[in-house]
């Protein structure tokens, strides 16, 4: 049988060729020129400190218009005298369906109201996939997702975990739910914070 | 004996059993708080309220104080029941702090459960919560929380029918009521005082050291043996479940840890019960392990270890061995079959009674403190380990062995799973695992045998003393 020889498509911008275009390596010569010029334009505007392309500098730099709703880097919220408010309950870590956030609970008998409070909270970010399932479990309004994303450029996943320390470091001015500032490091009980 | 019908089932009951009794018995569950099958009935929390069908129509009453009888017709699950049952709750949780979250006891509660199974509503009361001693230490292995206490008084009756210590008891009365410990400090003495933690409906009672350690559905039970005496009570060691194991840096530990013990019910050994020593497992499991072979105190591999013991074993004349009283069944019989002809073998007490510990009392606990002691004397005699002055080898398994027994000239060849200054002494030692790194039984002093499972993978560089006596057996021609 017999098969059809191929046939390549006529387009209607068909590019016409001379015998400059035939010649292949000066047209590729001037490709290179074209963009060689535009990265080194641009390099020597970021080396001078000036901006140059308009896409984001990834790490140095971050995106901006993040939506409000985007599920970003978790933050821990505090209490007015600047305890997290977290009371180690591990529901989150429970409902997480990627098992990324590690829970370590302390007992302390002389505050009543909280007697129980996490010692370390870590989230792996190697792992985490942003579903926003802790904050909806969290029966403390404890943990939220932060619109902007974690900086966590890296190439070793070990050290891809977030710590209380960091977790807490969201300072909530101008927010309804927790209209107050949390109270200066050093303050309250220190081993709580 | 009494027919009676319990939800359309026709039931047979010996007379003078209860209904609830009858119904556990034929299957059908009735709930419960303060009732408990080793305890006597006070009848105080009325969530076990059945229906009773009578010519007026149907009467409620509570179902562990009521006796069988004759042609009784018992509703369980009845409109009316279920009403009364409800109202019950709504008065049990009237000042509970419903404070699960930070409650150890949630995931296994009763209240928790039979709040979703037959309430599932919030408090009805518009009066605001009596607060009670939110932390009081009961003892120094105990927390009790009043708040959440329901005042069922089972940890009251325990100690005053089952472990006989009289050191719990209630003070004040209605919304006020505490449990509280005698000032005498018999409930610091108690030596079952823990199982009030399991026999706890609620969250109230608290072991200290598992507190806020983990939240339980993140453990799983491994069923086991407690070694801690020659009782062998059947124990639980919960530990982490695999799909929850902890990957943080420094949190990898808890992994690898018992996180606690509870008793395993065995009618034939303890019942429900155990005793305070076997709640510390964790601490006996978690000493530090010998994870290296060594010849004379020179690290080696196994391998190298096993062919050095095998050699010392072919040119011994007077071989003797001392085997170990925690050793299984299947380990003592492995040894048995490949080295028994070869050896005299006499059984040591790994563990003697420490300082301050309960020696032997007529509840559980008994003198020798090693699990098999009478397994390993099925099989090896009854002799006192004495090494004979003429002994050219010696092979000693399990730590508890005063080595100055043994002759200077003798080679010594030991087995031993812990980091102990007498493995340096040893011409040949080698690394074995432990109870919960392997599968095995044990056979306590009234002869039951009862069987322990593995839980833990044994770390790397540690032999099965099952696989090891083979071994030695292999080339030094013994077993013939």
């Amino acid at each position: 049988m017999s098969r059809k020889p191929h046939v390549r498509k006529q387009y209607w911008n068909e590019a016409e060729m001379g015998l400059w275009e035939r010649s292949y390596l000066p047209e590729i010569l001037r490709g290179l020129f074209i963009t060689g010029g535009v990265f080194l334009r641009n390099m020597a505007k970021w080396m001078t400190g000036r901006k140059g392309a308009l896409t984001t500098y990834y790490p140095e730099e971050t995106r901006w218009d993040y939506a409000a709703a985007n599920r970003g880097k978790h933050v821990l919220t505090r209490r007015p005298d600047g305890s997290p408010q977290c009371i180690a309950c591990n529901m989150c870590a429970t409902v997480c369906p990627a098992k990324v956030i590690e829970i370590e609970a302390g007992f302390d008998p002389a505050d009543t109201a909280h007697p129980k409070f996490p010692v370390r909270f870590e989230i792996d970010y190697s792992r985490c996939v942003f579903c926003g399932l802790c904050v909806e479990a969290c029966p403390e309004d404890a943990i939220r997702m932060a619109k902007e994303v974690p900086d966590l450029p890296s190439d070793d996943r070990r050290t891809m975990w977030l710590a209380k320390e960091e977790l807490l470091q969201w300072q909530p001015q101008g927010d309804v739910a927790k209209p107050y500032p949390p109270a200066p490091p050093g303050a309250g009980k220190a081993d709580r914070s | 004996m009494p027919r009676l019908t319990i939800d359309g089932r026709e039931i047979e009951a010996p007379a003078g059993q209860t209904v609830m009794e009858a119904a556990k018995a034929a299957g059908i569950f009735i709930p419960y708080f303060c009732w408990h099958p080793e305890l006597s009935v006070p009848g105080n929390c009325r969530i076990c309220v059945v229906g009773v069908e009578d010519k007026g129509g149907e009467w409620v009453d509570i179902a562990c104080n009521m006796p069988v009888a004759e042609g009784m017709v018992v509703y369980t699950n009845s409109d009316k029941v279920r009403e009364r049952r409800k109202a019950t709750l709504q008065f049990i949780t009237l000042n509970h702090p419903v404070d699960c979250g930070i409650c150890d006891k949630a995931g296994e509660c009763t209240l928790q459960d039979y709040h979703y199974e037959y309430n599932g509503e919030r408090s009805v009361s518009v009066d605001s919560k009596v607060h009670a001693t939110k932390h009081y230490d009961l003892s120094a292995r105990i927390v009790l929380d009043n708040e959440r206490c329901i005042q069922c008084t089972r940890c009251v009756r325990f100690t005053r029918e089952v472990s006989m210590s009289f050191g719990l008891g209630m003070q004040n009365r209605a919304d006020h009521s505490l449990v509280r410990a005698a000032e005498d400090g018999s409930f610091e003495a108690d030596a079952y005082s823990d199982n009030v933690i399991d026999i706890c409906p609620v969250g109230a009672l608290l072991s200290r050291s598992f507190l806020h350690k983990s939240r339980v559905w993140y453990l799983k039970p491994a069923a086991s043996v407690c070694p801690g005496c020659a009782r062998g009570c059947a124990v639980n060691l919960w530990h982490r479940r695999p799909e929850w194991r902890l990957r943080a840096a420094d949190m990898r530990a808890q992994n690898e840890g018992i996180q606690r013990v509870t008793p395993l019910e065995n009618p034939a050994v303890n019942g429900p019960w155990i005793c305070n020593k076997g709640r510390d497992l964790a601490k006996v499991f978690g000493r530090a392990r010998a994870e290296v072979s060594m010849l004379k105190g020179r690290p080696a591999d196994l391998h190298g270890a096993l062919a050095q013991a095998r050699s010392l074993l072919a040119s011994a004349r007077k071989p003797v061995a001392v085997v170990s009283s925690w050793g299984s069944n299947e380990e003592l019989a492995a040894f048995k079959a490949a080295l028994g002809s070869r050896f005299t073998t006499f059984v040591k007490a790994d563990h003697e009674p420490q300082a301050g510990e309960v020696l032997e009392d007529a509840i559980l606990i008994r003198a020798d403190k090693n699990p098999n002691t009478a397994g390993a004397r099925a099989l090896f005699g009854d002799a006192a380990p004495a090494i004979p002055k003429d002994a050219d080898l010696v092979l000693v398994w399990g730590e508890g062995f005063d080595f100055r027994l043994i002759p200077p000239e003798a080679k010594i060849v030991y087995l031993n799973a812990w980091l102990q200054p007498e493995n340096g002494h040893a011409d040949v030692f080698i690394p074995i695992s432990i109870q919960t790194e392997r599968d095995g039984h044990y056979t306590n002093f009234a002869g039951v045998t009862s069987a322990f499972s593995k839980c833990f993978a044994k770390p790397v560089g540690v032999a099965d003393a099952e696989a090891v006596f083979p071994a030695l057996a292999a080339m030094a021609g013994g077993g013939q």
